[in-house]
């Protein structure tokens, strides 16, 4: 447990300050010409695809579970508590 | 219910491994957004101001050199612009919808932003803040011309 949290904070930290300092140093330079179609238009469909990326593995992490672990799933075991009868 | 001592029974990485997915993508989200939106608010040094001003029902131009246009915008292709956007009377939006610059103008307040048109052609300007009864028509061109 430690590990995974130590190296979430690790790789947080590798993105978040690179982040911080470029865009602190930024304002001090004057822009460059840019076609805001390409980059705003680039923005939304990067994030499109994170988005269509989570819902796909939640909806299928969600039929999975339905399916799986539905009472009539041949490989259905009973929980502990069901067995004993214990609640 | 359930006995105590079941919770702290079972395996609890999938949970973590599931909250640094998401943590880990909403701050790709942020980043990425909060980057694009950093580059493209950074104006050029060299860029040329144009004063917009919205109205009931109309959209006025003024140049650098104080030249004005009405309902019309005459620009240079592969120069920056930087738009000084204010309203007289409600609330307007500007909007260049094939380049992607949508700005709110206000009364009293005067909005920033900026681009370079880098295609010749006449472009339909349009207010996007419903702003009476002739928001409809409140439409204007945007001509980007070659430049000499």
């Amino acid at each position: 447990m430690k590990v995974i949290f130590g190296l979430a904070l690790v790789l947080g930290l590798l993105v978040i300050i690179p982040s911080i300092e470029n865009a602190l140093a930024a304002g001090d330079e004057p822009g460059e010409y840019l076609d805001r179609r390409v980059e705003i238009w680039g923005l939304f469909y990067r994030l499109m695809i994170v988005a269509f990326t989570v819902g796909t593995v939640v909806s299928g992490l969600i039929v999975w579970l339905v399916l799986r672990f539905r009472e009539s799933n041949p490989k259905a075991k009973p929980t502990e508590y069901e067995a004993d009868g214990k609640w | 219910m359930v006995s105590g001592n079941m919770s702290g029974n079972h395996s609890t990485w999938p949970e973590w491994v599931y909250v640094g997915v998401v943590v880990a993508l909403l701050c790709y989200v942020g980043a990425e957004a909060w980057n694009i939106e950093r580059i493209v608010e950074h104006v050029p040094a060299d860029a040329e101001i144009i004063k917009v001003t919205g109205q009931q029902w109309l959209w006025t131009f003024e140049h650098e050199d104080g030249t004005k246009e009405i309902g019309e915008l005459h620009l240079e292709k592969g120069k920056a612009y930087k738009f000084e956007i204010t309203s007289k009377d409600v609330v307007h939006s500007f909007n260049i919808h094939d380049y992607v610059v949508l700005l709110d103008a206000v009364p009293g307040r005067i909005n920033t932003v900026w681009f370079s048109p880098n295609e010749a052609g006449e472009f339909p300007i349009q207010c996007r803040e419903y702003c009476g009864l002739i928001h409809y028509n409140m439409r204007g061109t945007l001509y980007v011309e070659n430049g000499a």
